[in-house]
């Protein structure tokens, strides 16, 4: 009966037409499988780059520290919470720091799984962290990430977990983390990419609703002396790359051996330098490419800075006026720096720059320099910028003194858990246990 | 203007009016997609009609909507238009040439219209500008195609890596790999596949199929029947519901397997209602269970004039064989064979063409080459294969 019921309401109206139809046309009539189909979805979550924050680390201020997170939206109550690192793909941090655009040092994190038969409810991860410099490779620490967090029962005490998993390096003076965490992201992407829809106000009054409260993110996690970065500028740019290795179909004989050419060839398939590039200002027929390209060859992208389409889509909902051209004001933020505060020189490339001789503050602005505060976005980003309202500000015209600059914003001004005051300072994840969705903002 | 005035006084911002009530073009090829994901995940061929309706209304709001056209060809891919599909995905790699799963569209599409050189070009360029598991995945059914059987593996397995656990993507392709290890005649290891997926995420209609498969293939029949029930309850696809008939048959329940045939009669209906060209595989259905073999013989070559694949090819040689035409079977099973794909029904298609023209050295040959590949290639023709060979 039961399959009875289910084939009832698969087939639905259309159906029972045919089947009364069909009766007269007897039996064994039908179809075998159809082609097969890989999912047609190009997204590719465990390389995806949701996030990158670089700061100077609050509670060691000659030290600085840079995160980047991947797979977006992570539910910890939806099924199996299995979320992994991809072990074929590689995730880097690259830094420039003589501002040529180039990364003089990059730290990247492998990660390997357990094998053996229950490896797949064990979701702590072997890892390496090794860093390039001077064209040579060497891996600096060696560890496991964390299990993901199931709750109290399947990963008690899972802050101290977090804990023992931090590695130290170079003699104590660097660390690293990689594991789940809390998404620090905060904003109404529902209404954002519902039109950026304001649900209260124009925006700078709260009321939004917090679409990342309760999801989690895998995060790789550095920090390091000021000392090895710094130059003379005292400013370095900062992006985050995955690469997984390209595959070819044909094969080769090397020894008499048929063997596959895969493992030699990295392709970038994601990268991440200021917040929200990818989503707003590079169009979607070109984002692959920008995707796969370093940011040295970004002038090539120009124009969709110095006319974003945001602010022709601003105008056309809520006939704001904000300038829609010439956006020097915006290309300078994003691709050169600002002067006087971030700036590298004219070459044009999306790094996250940040000044190193800056000391964090201890009450930071969620607006960062828009509300006066240098120690935060976008001279580097604290995991407590609030990026989104930066970002509909600056396109607004917040920099070129038009009024819209000041107004509006997505009425989610913080995390929904606070942040941690030391490393890896990205909250722990929640569990599927305690599983809580959608906080309305009061 | 006036709203800014409002914005300025501290009022309430305002849409202006109008432009804003329509969603856009984006937002439905959006959601265009998720009703072809959907389509795929779930088997449910409604979800086809929707995606359409979607897609449609997205290349109403922008007629050269780069996101929605990749939709159609795709749509029109899963519907068996390979043709129409191609057309499209041409025209998106026209207008959005940096656009990497247009490559990967492309290749599906000529893939089954036979054209495998022009296909395999499609996915390596796609491997080569966005690895992952779409890619991974494509280049994973190339070389099986090419009979490189431990590189399928290899690439299928990347695919799985690159999906991260939990989700239906990466149940997806421990399922396809788990396949892979069943058609080369590995059903523990093609097993511990289906497993993984079902634990990764529960209840997965193809994992509780292909897991059936390999319970008939031990001979567990009771078992096979209570998974391929699990499944059918979920999603009827008519391949599992025909799956489920032979799997009564085999087990002596010849009326509960009737009442399962005559139900995939009508799923096809659906499919057909849906937009879905479903010729070849009704053509090898019936074939396949000695029905309308005149009838099914004249699918048989539509559906290879309409998509020339290999599969196709080997679909038509078999029909043929079936009604006799045994001389004609063979032109078209080497057609099938071309590739040095190493599948075990292709094999024991073409064993039988050659015991019917009379070539008995050749036929055994095939059937051990079947038998050797795949010694549980079908419940109801593997038992035909080793009878001969005895």
């Amino acid at each position: 009966m039961k399959q009875a019921t289910a084939i009832a309401a698969f087939l639905g109206v259309i159906a029972l037409a045919a089947l009364a139809a069909v009766t007269a046309l007897g039996p064994e009539d039908g179809t075998a499988s159809s082609h097969r189909e890989a999912p047609l979805i190009s997204e590719d979550p465990t390389a995806d780059l949701t996030d990158v924050y670089a700061f100077r680390s609050p509670d060691k201020p000659n030290t600085v520290t840079i995160l980047a997170n991947v797979i977006p939206g992570e539910d910890p109550a939806a099924g199996p919470n299995y979320y992994t690192f991809s072990p074929n793909a590689r995730y880097n941090l690259k830094i420039d720091t003589d501002g040529d655009v180039q990364p003089n040092l990059i730290y990247r994190f492998q990660f390997g799984r357990k094998t053996g038969q229950f490896f797949l409810g064990d979701t702590a991860q072997p890892y390496t962290v090794s860093r390039v410099q001077r064209g040579r490779t060497s891996v600096v620490a060696k560890g496991t990430t964390p299990p993901n967090n199931i709750g109290p029962r399947s990963t008690p005490n899972y802050r101290s977990l977090v804990t023992k998993s931090i590695l130290s390096f170079d003699g104590g003076r660097s660390q690293a983390f990689a594991g789940q965490r809390d998404d620090p992201f905060f904003g109404d992407i529902g209404a954002i990419f519902d039109l950026v829809a304001i649900r209260k106000g124009t925006g700078n009054m709260g009321g939004g609703k917090d679409f990342f409260a309760n999801y989690a993110v895998h995060g790789i996690a550095l920090q390091v002396p000021i000392s090895q970065l710094d130059d003379s500028d005292h400013t370095v740019g900062v992006w985050a790359t995955t690469e997984r290795p390209q595959m070819k179909i044909r094969s080769y004989r090397k020894n008499g051996i048929r063997r596959f050419q895969h493992e030699r060839e990295w392709v970038q398939v994601s990268r991440l330098g200021n917040p929200l590039i990818n989503e707003v200002i590079i169009p979607t027929k070109l984002k692959d490419r920008w995707n796969r390209l370093s940011p040295a060859t970004d002038a090539q992208f120009v124009q969709y800075y110095r006319q974003p389409i945001l602010a022709a889509v601003i105008n056309q909902l809520y006939g704001l006026g904000v300038p829609e051209q010439n956006r020097d004001d915006l290309v300078a933020v994003l691709l050169t720096g600002v002067p006087g505060l971030n700036n590298t020189g004219s070459k044009l490339a999306d790094m996250l720059r940040i000044n190193l001789s800056i000391a964090p503050t201890t009450m930071p602005n969620r607006l960062g320099v828009f509300g006066g505060d240098l120690a935060g976005f976008p001279n580097g980003r604290r995991l407590g910028d609030d990026v989104v309202d930066i970002a509909e500000r600056a396109v607004a015209g917040k920099l070129k003194g038009h009024p819209a600059g000041d107004l509006l914003g997505d009425g989610v001004d913080g995390n929904d858990v606070p942040n941690l005051n030391v490393f890896p300072y990205e909250n722990i994840p929640p569990s599927g246990f305690d599983n809580a969705k959608g906080q309305q903002k009061p | 203007m006036i709203a800014a005035t409002a914005l300025l006084a501290g009022g309430t911002l305002r849409r202006e009016d109008g432009a804003s009530a329509a969603p856009s073009s984006r937002q439905l090829a959006r959601l265009g997609f998720r009703e072809l994901d959907a389509a795929r995940r779930t088997g449910e061929p409604s979800h086809y009609t929707r995606s359409e309706q979607a897609l449609r209304r997205a290349l109403d709001a922008n007629t050269n909507d780069a996101e929605a056209l990749i939709g159609l060809a795709s749509l029109a891919n899963s519907r068996h238009h390979f043709r129409e599909g191609l057309a499209l995905a041409r025209r998106v790699q026209g207008l959005s040439p940096d656009t990497a799963l247009v490559y990967g569209v492309i290749g599906d599409s000529l893939i089954e219209l036979g054209r495998y050189d022009e296909a395999f070009r499609n996915f390596e360029r796609f491997g080569a500008v966005k690895p992952g598991l779409s890619a991974y995945s494509r280049i994973s059914y190339a070389r099986e195609l090419l009979g490189y059987t431990d590189g399928a593996i290899a690439a299928m397995q990347l695919a799985v890596d690159s999906a991260g656990d939990g989700g239906e993507p990466s149940a997806w392709a421990r399922t396809q790999l788990g396949k892979l290890y069943f058609s080369q005649g590995r059903p523990v290891e093609a097993a511990r596949q289906y497993r993984l997926a079902l634990a990764s995420y529960p209840e997965y209609v193809h994992a509780l199929d292909a897991l059936a498969h390999v319970e008939a293939a031990r001979g567990r029949f009771a078992r096979a029947i209570h998974l391929e029930r699990r499944a059918v309850q979920q999603t009827p696809l008519p391949q599992f519901v025909g799956a489920l008939g032979d799997l009564y048959r085999s087990s002596g329940r010849p009326a509960a397997a009737r009442a399962q045939y005559r139900l995939v009669g009508v799923l096809d209906r659906l499919f057909v209602a849906n937009g879905v060209a479903t010729d070849l595989e009704l053509s090898l259905f019936n074939v396949d269970h000695g029905v309308r073999l005149r009838e099914s013989l004249e699918r048989a070559r539509r559906a290879q004039i309409e998509r020339p694949s290999i599969e196709a090819d080997d679909v038509l040689a078999w029909a043929l064989a079936r009604n006799g035409q045994c001389g004609q079977g063979l032109r078209f099973s080497t057609r099938a064979l071309r590739l040095g794909t190493r599948d075990a029904p292709k094999f024991f298609h073409r064993g039988m063409i050659e015991r019917c023209l009379g070539h008995e050295l050749e036929a055994k040959r095939w059937f051990r080459r079947a038998l050797r590949t795949n010694p549980n290639f079908s419940l109801v023709w593997a038992p035909v294969a080793r009878e001969a060979l005895s």
